[in-house]
């Protein structure tokens, strides 16, 4: 089984470290303002939002890296774990 | 505050010891905090989303975590999470905690396990060539794993780390960083449940969350520097205290 080339690995590291910034910048902003304002609820909300959506994320960024790759297989495989996310999430929705 | 020093440590050690903070999390909140077990569930699944990606962005730049190996697995850890969160709502909490016991003192002892083994730990040797084996026998425990983080809103690691390196031959150093990739998509799958079911309480979570991102990329940075027998040891004596203080709590007929 061979490694991935450095580059994929890169871009995917890359989503990891943009959405977990963003999430803990997003949810300390709003710990912050909503001592302040009426705001900060809302902008906390956003940080889990983008927490919750960072992992979605990683799946289709490695999808994509896969297909790049032109590694059909583990685009593939990609392509089933996010169905079964995405049904998590219409299941979560309807709850 | 309390919450955010909380969230922090769990994280810090988390990252630092290789286990997810969701095993100090759930206990914490429902023994000390009085919230009901689903709840604390809910938001132990966020803050092992955020240990996951804070810290997993590091081993993959460092082509540490073998990705495929993770999107295969996840494949079965997902479908064990999304099962396990819709029949969680249904489980009692007197279950629900007396589960987390047998968990918590199995995570104890595997961690005594490594602590021992971490005596003479070899620094960052390179990774070896591996032909990864037993791909059934992975698939199956990453189910468990997957059903066990979407029922107790744990990563799964002690499960899965030990199957990845014992029978599917997994350097370990890869498996732990590839377990820990995974447990942000499988933690994801059930979370999305928690949330639509209203078990996700935001403000709460809140402080607890930013505590564990900071704790995690804190704890990702030291821990090349640190000794982990010292860590492992101190964590053994936290998970062993909470598996005590929950039985404690079932037996005087707390978790109603």
């Amino acid at each position: 089984m061979s490694r991935e080339p450095p580059a994929a690995d890169h871009v995917l590291a890359l989503t990891l470290k943009a959405g977990a910034y963003t999430a803990f910048a997003l949810i300390v902003a709003g710990l912050i303002l909503q001592l302040v304002t009426p705001l900060g609820p809302r902008v906390i909300t956003a940080g889990v939002v983008v927490l919750l959506a960072t992992p979605v994320l990683r799946i289709i960024v490695a999808g994509i890296q896969f297909l790049r790759e032109r590694d059909t297989r583990y685009a593939l495989v990609s392509l089933g774990v996010l169905s079964i996310v995405i049904l998590a999430y219409c299941l979560g929705i309807q709850a | 505050m309390l919450l955010t020093a909380i969230g922090f440590f769990a994280g810090g050690f988390g990252a630092l010891a290789g286990v997810g903070g969701g095993i100090i999390i759930t206990p914490l909140l429902a023994i000390y905090f009085g919230v009901p077990i689903h709840q604390a569930i809910g938001i132990s699944l966020l803050s092992v989303i955020a240990t996951s990606t804070a810290t997993s962005s590091q081993y993959v730049e460092h082509h540490v975590t073998d990705v495929r190996l993770g999107m295969t697995l996840e494949l079965a850890t997902t479908v064990g999470a999304l099962i396990a969160a819709l029949v969680a709502h249904h489980v009692d909490r007197r279950t629900l905690a007396l589960l987390f016991c047998c968990f918590l003192a199995y995570t104890s002892a595997s961690l005594v396990r490594k602590a021992w083994g971490s005596r003479r730990q070899q620094g960052e040797a390179a990774i070896p060539d591996y032909t990864i084996q037993n791909y059934p026998l992975g698939l199956g425990a990453s189910l468990v794993a997957g059903g066990f983080s979407g029922l107790l809103g744990i990563g799964g690691g002690p499960i899965k780390v030990p199957v990845m390196y014992l029978f599917m031959k997994v350097p370990l150093r890869v498996a732990t960083a590839t377990s820990n990739f995974m447990i942000g998509v499988t933690a994801a799958t059930s979370a999305y449940i928690y949330w639509g079911r209203g078990d996700i309480n935001v403000t709460l979570a809140a402080p607890l969350v930013a505590g564990v991102f900071a704790g995690s990329l804190l704890g990702a940075r030291l821990a090349p520097k640190v000794r982990g027998f010292y860590i492992l040891t101190l964590l053994i004596g936290v998970t062993g205290w909470l598996a005590g203080q929950m039985i404690y709590k079932l037996v005087t007929g707390g978790f109603r």
